[in-house]
């Protein structure tokens, strides 16, 4: 029955002509569209953030009921934590190299699959079949077995006579080796991707072949531009992801960031935080405060896509 | 469109079926079975279902098991307790014990003693153990001691004798320097790198006559105790005898990366009750020994540490019929059987003898070592303060690093270590 | 024009030229060895893995990659039965939240994104600006709280947190998505609609939904593969072995206090890769199909 209510309401049927009732009927599809979301944003996301936005300003340690500190969570972090810091330039670092590369990759292999080559279902899985070990326990011993000392990333190297340290356990590569892991599984955003190229219709290469245009012509005039909303959606949500990344760290390193914190990223930091230091309300400050660096790299993003997005409406 | 029509059904039938899952919610806590939660893997759960079955047969109510890897325990008992939804009977560990103790997440059980549990028999310095200003929280399910793993067939190959209980730090020198002129193995040292070890540490610094953490809660060694520490570490990296920075850093806490499993080195520091777990990945023979002692005759560092401990939960409904299962564990000579040694050394003398005929070779060999420690053996240390899990991993790991690195001199390192770790100590007393 | 192998139409307006032949054909080839080259870097780590499942426990981390001359597939029986539950009850269990998990997003999250694409209502951007806000949270801090809620509906213990929020498009990764995707089909298709007389509704339903198929088929296999991985949630809310999904059987193998059986959770993971890899065969051969032309003319 609402499905009929919409009908109606969409379709202008005189219900009462009174500002209400239009104004009901403009905005009343987009409100009974959005009303699956509504009940789980009002009834199941926002509760716990807000609760969360509240424990950050407390000491809670999970057992006893939080108290109450102010804002020294905050001052705290911007001022006295070291791992905090180094947590922080760890993230940075791993989103500056990580997203760039992974995006170039998954485009790249994209375009190379959307040609309709022999094999490219094949192919195309995989690509996709790291992506689909994503959690696993495997993946971290897998991981040692290639970039340790003894590995076969330094056994290739050594047939160029080059002796590669122990990628994993060196502080100065470690982090490396996690970018690797994450360009490894481009997997996803490959498809996306794919997606993407597949709804470009064909005839517009079509025509423009006719023109005589070639196929790079093509690439840079037909696709690139009818792809950047989703090479934005790409861009944003790999790098949000990115700023969020966890669980790599986190089984590869043992939960510890080790070697010296090479490999805390922010969230393993909260993380330990939370469990294992039982100091929930600090991880809810420094949630508090990544939440905030993401929106604001996301706002900028947004306000700037409309200089190169390029929407069909 | 074919698809559109295949998808209404499709949606239609997934609608009954999440119709039907609800309907058949049941909430576990509803019945009256007691639940237990502990960590470890699938040989433990069998273990532990085992005894179970001998508790449900002799008439007991029944008692619902759940298990989790170590990483995964701590989060989810923190959420169930955060919750007010955890199981009756926790496992707990003697990092954590004064944590949860403190903040009555666990109950204390001075009033079961005597009527429920039956302690008469039981091991005083493990009764000792569970215990959290003064009163009972947790039942140990056995005794372990600190132990030097040591791959023997590693020794036989580079021509080396296994030391026994009677070595020394310079033994350990003349063990790595008779591993680095052996070179077998593409270069396998002594022993792995120490520095970083919280349980060597506090073997050492025993010796030396101080605690770790002093029974107010503060920190033991002073900062030229530290430096001494990541000074002798340094020397014996410099000299090849342990492993190197970079190798060292390849064990991230599991079994299968330890540097005796990646052939790194012949000895790592250990728990008695680990030999087992060790051996069944290493087609090498291994055995335990003791820590090395800072010179001949100098004892004391060692002591016979609560492995792990059953406790109750502070909202639990029925505490007494949880105290009763943890009671059958321990003192139950049948249940004792199933459990082997394989949490430790079972704290009461009668199982003890019970399940003695019972072991196999290398839960012998950590029995025996754990009887006859002699002189090694020192008092029980005060329960460790809250913020020690903090001061071993982000602290004392991470400078270890640090030094193998070359990041710190020594000097450095001892330094920063006793002024964090009172911070620390501090903040976590707040 | 032509149509290749995959009934893909092909521009070939300049082909009769034999030397753009020779470079296409070069080309092909070139693509093809550095493909290759490319699969098997990514199928290393998979090699290995498939590897260590053959092997006898003691050997999985001494010797190298190929199989042993004692290889056998103990491993997968002893990993299948190897908990007291067995593994095909992990399997039904994962399948059966992961396919729930992707009729809901499939309804809740393309409904929410159509709203978003393409109705105009009061307070549209403030409550975008809101879905998205719920991305960037990391999810560790709400853990407690929403364990809390679930705990006061009565929820703990069954699958229906990992289930009923993806019938409420929780996940505002896919609602994101599909609103990109639903902007870039072009508006005239709406408006010309909407002056047939259709409601929005049946814009939704007969054409936004149908134009969309490769990113809902995107969507499918995301959700399925995901929620088949997630291993944090089942963690949290299920307390029943019997409950377990794959991804939980899986971290129970390895259990750095004590012994460990590596050569079965290396077989079940290799197992546990099969239904979701198999899923996305199935399903991206609809992502092959593109736009069907018919309404299309510019």
């Amino acid at each position: 029955m609402a499905v009929r209510g919409m009908e109606a309401a969409s379709q202008g049927v005189a219900t009462g002509n009174s500002i209400w009732s239009r104004a009901w009927q403009n905005h009343a599809p987009g409100y009974l569209f959005l009303l699956p979301w509504f009940i789980g944003f009002f009834g199941l996301t926002v509760g716990p953030i807000i609760t969360s936005f509240y424990l950050s300003f407390t000491d809670f340690d999970l057992l006893t009921p939080a108290e109450w500190v102010g804002v020294d969570n905050y001052v705290r972090m911007f001022t006295n934590d070291r791992s905090f810091a180094a947590s922080m330039r760890v993230t940075f670092f791993f989103v500056l190299f990580s997203v760039p590369l992974k995006l170039a990759f998954a485009l790249g292999v994209a375009v190379l699959l959307n040609r309709g080559m022999k094999g490219l279902p094949l192919y195309r899985a995989l690509f996709y079949l790291p992506s689909l070990l994503g959690a696993s326990v495997a993946i971290a011993i897998l991981w040692r077995q290639i970039f340790a000392a003894d590995g076969l990333v330094n056994d290739v190297l050594a047939i160029f006579g080059i002796q590669g340290p122990s990628w994993i356990s060196n502080p100065n590569y470690s982090l490396w080796t996690l970018i690797i892991l994450s360009i490894w599984q481009f997997g996803s955003p490959m498809i996306i991707f794919l997606a993407g190229l597949r709804q470009i219709p064909q005839d517009m290469y079509e025509a423009a072949s006719l023109d005589g245009a070639s196929k790079w012509r093509q690439f840079v005039k037909i696709t690139l531009p009818l792809l950047t909303p989703v090479v934005f959606f790409n861009a944003i949500i790999q790098t949000i992801e990115a700023f969020k990344s966890f669980t790599p760290a986190f089984i590869i390193s043992g939960g510890t960031g080790a070697p010296i914190n090479s490999t805390l990223f922010y969230t393993l930091y909260l993380y330990n935080e939370a469990f294992s230091f039982f100091r929930m309300g600090y991880a809810s400050a420094l949630a508090w405060f990544l939440l905030v660096l993401i929106a604001c790299f996301t706002a900028f993003s947004f306000l700037t896509s409309k200089y190169w997005v390029h929407y069909d409406d | 469109m074919t698809l559109r029509f295949d998808r209404r059904q499709f949606l239609m039938g997934s609608s009954a079926l999440a119709a039907a899952i609800a309907a058949g919610v049941n909430p576990a806590w509803a019945q009256n079975a007691l639940r237990l939660i502990f960590w470890g893997g699938q040989a433990r759960a069998d273990r532990t279902n085992g005894v179970i079955d001998l508790f449900e047969g002799a008439g007991n109510p029944g008692v619902e098991s759940e298990f989790l890897s170590w990483n995964d325990y701590w989060p989810k008992l923190a959420t169930q307790v955060a919750g007010g939804t955890a199981p009756d009977v926790i496992q707990m560990d003697y990092r954590f014990i004064v944590e949860y103790a403190t903040r009555n997440a666990i109950a204390p059980l001075d009033d079961l003693v005597g009527d429920v549990l039956k302690l008469d028999d039981f091991d005083a310095d493990q009764l000792e153990g569970g215990k959290v200003d003064g009163k009972l929280y947790g039942i140990s399910l056995g005794a372990n001691s600190v132990a030097m793993l040591v791959n023997k067939t590693a020794f036989e190959e580079a021509g080396i004798a296994v030391p026994d209980m009677s070595w020394t730090y310079e033994t350990l020198k003349e063990i790595g320097e008779g591993f680095k002129a052996a070179n077998i193995r593409g270069g396998m040292r002594g022993m792995s790198d120490g520095s970083g070890s919280e349980p060597m540490l506090d073997n050492w610094i025993r010796q030396r006559g101080k605690p770790l953490y002093t029974p107010e809660g503060k920190l033991g060694p002073s900062v030229e105790d530290m430096v001494e520490w990541f000074t002798m570490w340094n020397e014996m990296r410099d000299a090849g005898y342990i492993t190197d920075a970079e190798t060292t850093a390849l064990d991230t806490g599991a079994p299968e990366v330890s540097m005796v499993a990646l052939n790194k080195a012949a000895m790592i520091p250990s728990n008695s009750n680990q030999l087992v777990i060790h051996q069944s990945i290493n087609p090498d023979v291994l055995t335990i020994n003791s820590y090395p002692r800072i010179a001949p005759g100098v004892g004391g560092g060692h002591y016979r540490k609560p492995s792990m401990f059953f406790s109750v939960a502070g909202s639990s409904a029925d505490k007494a019929a949880a105290a009763a299962f943890i009671n059958f564990c321990i003192t139950d000579p049948e249940a004792g059987k199933v459990l082997g040694v394989e949490r430790g050394i079972p704290c009461s003398a009668a199982v003890r003898d019970a399940i003695a005929p019972t072991l196999d070779e290398q839960s012998q060999i950590a029995l025996n070592f754990v009887a006859n420690l002699g002189d090694l053996l020192g008092p029980l240390p005060s329960s460790p303060p809250n913020a020690a899990g903090e001061i071993d991993t982000s602290l004392l790991r991470v400078l270890s690093q640090e030094v193998a690195f070359g990041g710190r001199s020594a000097q450095d390192a001892g330094e920063f270590f006793v002024f964090e770790a009172e911070a620390i100590l501090d903040r976590a007393a707040s | 024009m032509t149509t290749d192998a995959q009934g893909l139409t092909v521009v070939t307006g300049a082909e009769s030229d034999p030397a753009r032949r020779r470079r296409k054909r070069f080309l092909g080839i070139g693509a093809h060895v550095l493909l290759i080259a490319a699969s098997i870097v990514m199928l290393y780590p998979l090699l290995w893995l498939l590897s260590a499942s053959l092997k006898p426990q003691d050997q999985i981390f001494t010797s190298g990659i190929w199989p042993t001359l004692d290889w056998s597939i103990d491993s997968y029986f002893r990993g299948w039965n190897g908990l007291r539950t067995s593994f095909s009850v992990f399997f039904m269990n994962s399948f059966v939240i992961a396919a729930l998990s992707v009729v809901g997003n499939l309804i809740a999250c393309s409904m929410a994104a159509y709203a978003f694409a393409r109705l105009r209502f009061k307070g549209r951007n403030f409550w975008f600006a809101m879905m998205l806000m719920t991305l960037m949270l990391p999810g560790q801090v709400t853990l407690i709280p929403q364990y809390v809620l679930f705990r006061d509906l009565g929820w703990i213990n069954t699958v229906l947190p990992l289930v009923v929020p993806k019938f409420l498009a929780v996940d505002a990764f896919f609602i994101f998505l599909m609103v990109q995707f639903f902007r870039g089909i072009p508006r005239e298709l709406d408006e010309a609609a909407m002056m047939d007389g259709c409601s929005a509704w049946r814009i939704f339903y007969k054409i936004m939904l149908p134009l969309s198929m490769p990113v809902l088929v995107t969507v499918a296999i995301f959700t399925f593969i995901w929620t088949w991985d997630d291993f944090f949630a089942p963690l949290i809310y299920l307390n029943r072995m019997q409950d377990y999904t794959v991804m939980l059987g899986l971290r129970t193998f390895v259990d750095s206090t004590g012994e460990s059986d590596y050569g079965g959770l290396f077989a079940m993971s290799v197992l546990s890769i099969v239904p979701i890899f198999l899923f996305f065969l199935f399903f991206q051969r609809l992502l092959i199909e593109g736009i069907a032309t018919t309404g299309m003319k510019r």
